[in-house]
């Protein structure tokens, strides 16, 4: 486990510079030295005052592979969800003012519903077998020539 | 296991982009960006809608309500799944707020944003209509920083 900083919430009181053993949390990018933050030391977790570090796992236990009746039925309330956020982004590419607006929201609101359908049927972690699966049959589909086939082999040899 | 070949482009946009935000969160920003650009490519891939007007959005609104979340929460609830029940609880009530905001645009029509803005909870998908970013979402309990305005 090592040190993540989430800047967003980041006060720069800094008094992770001085807990710190050996300078990890000292870098440019604002982030911390995976290379030189110890496994599982949390001294700077605990020091952090607004609460901006947390540590996060290298490894994650499989998760379970959910039955198939509720996957099911996830997938089919995701394509509902999918069908209005492509209605929602017809009206709104065909709208102003009000209606646009209107249609704008519901089409980035209706996707937030569709990414709970896909985390929770089979979908929640990027490194588990189910998210491996998906990406190799992703490599075999047929797509046309713009479909970015690089990202995916990337992507296979990160998850 | 699910299998590609029942997924729309649309579903596999969704599928990618949910992905790429938990990398995010796992600050694992490569991977972040790869996912982010699989969701491009499929979205842009998306079937393009026949429909033109909001009204038809209704319709398929009440169809979730009436009956495609009924069945996922009997079968989340049969299988003590906790997460997909929590998804699904705010995931109707978000979907009841569409439908509520559809019934206001029926009557107001180009009216419905004279008064206030839209605001969208990025955490549950809740949107406000409102002259001010909200203090707290009243679904979620996300704080005021999760809100985006719509413009």
């Amino acid at each position: 486990m090592h040190a993540v900083r989430n800047l967003r919430l980041c006060t720069k009181d800094c008094l992770c510079l001085f807990v710190c053993p050996t300078g990890a949390t000292d870098t440019e990018t604002g982030q911390i030295d995976f290379a030189k933050c110890i496994d599982g030391c949390r001294l700077c977790v605990d020091a952090c005052p607004s609460h901006a570090i947390s540590l996060i796992l290298e490894t994650y236990p499989e998760p379970k592979v959910k039955e198939s009746t509720i996957q099911k039925a996830l997938n089919i309330l995701l394509e509902s969800k999918v069908s209005q956020e492509q209605l929602c982004s017809s009206v709104a590419s065909n709208s102003e003012k009000a209606t646009k607006a209107l249609a704008t929201a519901l089409a980035r609101s209706t996707r937030i519903l569709a990414e709970d359908c896909a985390r929770e049927s089979a979908f929640m972690l990027p490194q588990s077998e189910s998210v491996r699966q998906f990406l190799a049959e992703l490599v075999d589909k047929p797509y046309g020539e713009d479909f970015p086939y690089d990202a995916v082999k990337r992507l296979l040899e990160l998850l | 296991m699910t299998s590609l070949s029942s997924h729309s482009p649309g579903a596999l946009a969704a599928i990618c982009s949910n992905l790429a935000k938990a990398c995010e969160k796992q600050y694992r920003t490569e991977e972040f960006q790869l996912f982010n650009t699989l969701e491009q490519y499929f979205s842009k891939h998306m079937e393009q809608s026949v429909g033109k007007h909001l009204d038809e959005l209704t319709g398929l609104i009440q169809v979730d309500l009436n009956e495609t979340f009924v069945t996922c929460e009997q079968l989340a609830s049969e299988q003590g799944d906790r997460g997909t029940l929590r998804a699904l609880t705010w995931g109707k009530k978000v979907t009841s707020i569409h439908k509520s905001l559809l019934t206001r645009y029926a009557k107001q029509g180009e009216k419905l944003l004279d008064n206030g803005d839209l605001y969208i909870c990025e955490a549950c998908g809740f949107i406000a209509i409102s002259s001010e970013t909200p203090a707290m979402c009243p679904i979620c309990k996300a704080p005021a920083s999760r809100f985006s305005k719509v413009q």
